[in-house]
């Protein structure tokens, strides 16, 4: 029998193991940190959804990112 | 019933819009627009917040101005492709209960499974991911309705061909729902990737075939609204 690590990776599979809450409480991590560093709540269009509109108004900023910048870049 | 449940389910890992599956009565609706209220959430694009739009199949989009949920994104539907009534939905609905005692309402996973066979690329890792998930975490001891939950939904050769050695009479029922599990059982790997590409390629254009009129009306709504007055 093939294991979840064998197939999707050791990170994937711990995710695989935690429980429903613990993926919460994981998620909520993220959330925490992408909010501190100033992103967006606004998703990026989807394009393919039958829902998609181009007329919609959108909260993104015009050059296209949330609040996030690159602000060093590493050199060659 | 999207993202955020796909988090709880083990599939995503982050989402930023909230997706909500509700029953579209009068009463239901006074109270979400309520909620809809407290979260100063204004409807973006079309349709409008109307029942009609609704019950037709359409989901109505919200964006958030308060102030502990700027911008957020919150989507509401009552009736998706495949999928069974609403009232279906929220008997089988799985409860999760946080620490501090907040309740989360989630649609079953194999009612999400259903709702995720969308004409959209992203939905299909998803669902891939989504029964992943559920195949490691019970595959020691399965029982019969997961067994053909994973028979019907599984997306992965490897894994159905695993499942089709160990299980071999309850996969011989289900060809006939699922023809490509014969391959499974013979251990035909190539063509049984062959043949979930092919069925994936089907239910995309069974999406896009029932999204055609329901895309005409948002198109006459979308020139009505920029018509001038």
């Amino acid at each position: 029998m093939i294991s979840a690590e064998q197939l999707v990776g050791e990170e994937q599979a711990e995710w695989y193991s935690l429980t429903p809450m613990e993926r919460w409480r994981e998620s909520s991590k993220l959330w925490e940190v992408y909010l501190a560093m100033g992103g967006s709540l606004d998703p990026e269009p989807d394009t393919q959804s039958p829902f998609f509109d181009p007329s919609a108004p959108s909260s993104r900023l015009v050059d296209g990112w949330p609040g996030l910048r690159v602000v060093r870049r590493g050199g060659v | 019933m999207g993202g955020q449940a796909c988090v709880l389910y083990g599939a995503a890992e982050f989402s930023r819009d909230t997706d909500f599956a509700i029953l579209a009565s009068p009463a239901n609706l006074s109270r979400l627009r309520a909620a809809l209220a407290d979260l100063q959430a204004e409807v973006i694009a079309v349709p409008p917040f109307e029942l009609k739009y609704l019950r037709r199949g359409h989901a109505v989009h919200f964006r958030c101005h308060h102030p502990e949920a700027t911008n957020m994104r919150v989507d509401v539907m009552t009736k998706m492709r495949g999928v069974d009534s609403f009232s279906k939905l929220w008997q089988r609905r799985v409860t999760l209960r946080a620490e501090d005692g907040t309740s989360y309402e989630l649609m079953s996973l194999h009612d999400l499974v259903k709702a995720k066979k969308t004409q959209r690329d992203k939905d299909w890792p998803m669902i891939r991911r989504l029964v992943e998930a559920d195949y490691f975490r019970y595959r020691e001891k399965p029982t019969a309705k997961e067994l053909r939950f994973w028979f019907l939904e599984l997306r992965t050769p490897e894994l159905l061909s695993d499942l089709a050695a160990a299980h071999s009479d309850p996969c011989l029922k289900l060809t006939k729902q699922r023809p490509l599990l014969k391959l499974a059982a013979a251990g035909k790997q190539s063509d049984l990737v062959e043949a979930l590409t092919e069925e994936e390629r089907l239910e995309r254009e069974a999406d896009r075939q029932y999204w055609a009129p329901l895309k005409a009306e948002l198109e006459n709504l979308r020139r009505t609204r920029l018509q001038p007055a």
